[in-house]
């Protein structure tokens, strides 16, 4: 059993490859990926400076905790150098330069890869067609936020063991979040799944989401009734929950209207599964009670852990 | 051909002719062709509203006199307005142009969602959208914004100085 993790795991599927959208992915990329995070985890030291002389670019556009440090510590454990923008007010983007132009400057300058995180829909595809080296989306607006995604279903494999058959409730801002529909897409590759998405109207699925799974015949329905809740509750395996987008609100009103409907207390776990997961991509707001936190229950700090796991794996199998 | 729409209107010998557009709706598509390029040249644009057709009750009628559409903007429209038909004349002879569903349209209208890349002024992008043919929408490549078909005639730029139709 320890043989397998004495040398990085090889798999040709991802090599070269940019991560625009959990659509790109298969089944077959998703397992390696998974196989590769644990290879690290049994055996770190034969990642470390495994890509030695490669350069990674992190361009952020947009504030970022967890996405930024958990490529830049990924980046460093890979013997990489990081180049690259963090803060866009002390760049040429502050003085109106375009993204197209930012690209092809990083570029020339040398980068192996690029992660991008970007306040618009659609700039890490953008970016793709303009560069040359892979892109990694890092989040673009309220599209996308693969990578996360993939360490979502990281932690349900490690936690679960499988993730077909999952029944998971997605709770929250469904309509302007970005891991919703990145989660969403990547379950598609699995059997079996229940989906149910409980939000108040306003906030629920994009449609184009739901098209996306209807054309894929997984199963999914969209609860905004709170008395539905408990009877899903006790149903579902894993609660995905996210926090309202108040920097996505076209209407600041608006969000200080719904700022506070939900949280999500350990009154819930009278009612769910005994062995429900709680899931969260963090940053939380109030819709998380703190309380939560010491309950075997509470996935959310291990999800963010095994964030730089993850992004080890993938960076090694895009540019291994 | 009706007795009224002939009395309004005399045939061309070369040109296009799109027919049975739903009536009042010939501003949408001239709006959704490329018309700038003949602006300035000794093209005629001939438009009739609201006349009597047997198959519809009511049709309009555009006649581009010296000037054919591409192919890709035959596939536009009709695909926007399914009852469209698009002929070419060249010397009085009719050529029906059999449409195709076209899988991409790509730079003829904006996305909707301010958000989205293609709305960026600063980046030289052009809009990109799949057809989505059973839904009767496309749906934007950069942010999957979908558009239903009948929505497409608003989002064409209105360039400055442009052909007010």
């Amino acid at each position: 059993m320890l043989e397998q993790f004495t040398e990085p795991l090889r798999y040709e599927g991802l090599r070269g490859r940019d991560i625009v959208s959990a659509k790109d992915l298969s089944r077959g990329d998703l397992e390696a990926i998974f196989r590769a995070a644990d290879t690290y985890r049994e055996n770190p030291s034969i990642y470390r400076n495994l890509l030695r002389r490669k350069t990674i670019a992190l361009i952020f556009v947009e504030p970022s905790t967890r996405t930024f440090h958990s490529f830049e510590r990924a980046s460093r454990i890979l013997g990489c150098d990081v180049i690259g923008i963090r803060d866009p007010s002390m760049t040429s983007i502050a003085k109106g330069e375009s993204l197209h132009d930012t690209i092809r400057m990083i570029e020339s300058y040398g980068a192996d890869l690029i992660v991008l995180r970007h306040p618009s829909k659609g700039a890490a595809l953008y970016a793709a067609e303009i560069s040359n080296v892979p892109v990694i989306n890092g989040g673009d607006g309220g599209r996308e936020h693969p990578t996360q995604a993939i360490l979502d279903l990281y932690t349900i494999h490690r936690k679960r063991g499988s993730i077909d058959g999952l029944r998971i409730g997605f709770l929250g801002d469904l309509r302007f979040s970005r891991t919703v529909p990145s989660l969403s897409y990547a379950l598609t590759l699995y059997s079996d799944i229940e989906i149910y998405y409980i939000a108040p109207p306003i906030l629920q699925i994009r449609r184009e989401v739901e098209i996306y799974l209807e054309e894929r015949g997984v199963k999914y329905e969209k609860i905004s009734e709170i008395e539905s809740l408990a009877k899903i509750l006790r149903n579902i395996d894993v609660l995905y929950v996210t926090r309202l987008q108040k920097e996505r609100f076209p209407d600041p009103s608006e969000y200080e209207r719904l700022r506070g409907v939900y949280t999500v207390t350990p009154e819930i776990l009278r009612i769910a599964r005994r062995d429900i997961g709680i899931m969260h991509p963090l940053p939380r707001v109030d819709e998380l009670s703190p309380e939560l936190d010491g309950t075997p229950n509470a996935w959310y700090f291990d999800q963010a852990r095994w964030g730089i796991d993850v992004r080890v794996a993938l960076l090694s199998l895009v540019l291994g | 051909m009706l007795l009224e729409e002939h009395l309004l209107v005399r045939k061309i010998d070369m040109g296009t002719v799109i027919d049975h557009i739903p009536p009042w709706r010939a501003g949408n598509v001239l709006r959704m062709l490329d018309l700038e390029k003949i602006k300035h040249s000794e093209i005629s644009l001939i438009v009739l509203h609201n006349v009597p057709s047997r198959r519809y009750g009511r049709k309009d009628i555009v006649k581009i006199y010296r000037h054919y559409i591409s192919h890709e903007e035959a596939d536009i429209i009709c695909l926007v307005y399914p009852t469209i038909t698009v002929n070419y004349i060249r010397d009085w002879m009719v050529e029906k142009y059999k449409p195709r569903v076209p899988e991409k349209i790509i730079g003829r209208f904006r996305c909707p969602d301010p958000t989205c890349i293609s709305n960026s002024p600063r980046e030289p992008i052009k809009s990109r959208f799949r057809v989505m043919e059973k839904l009767r929408a496309v749906q934007c490549e950069y942010c999957d914004t979908l558009v239903e078909f009948d929505r497409i005639a608003d989002l064409v730029p209105r360039k400055e100085g442009s052909l007010d139709v």
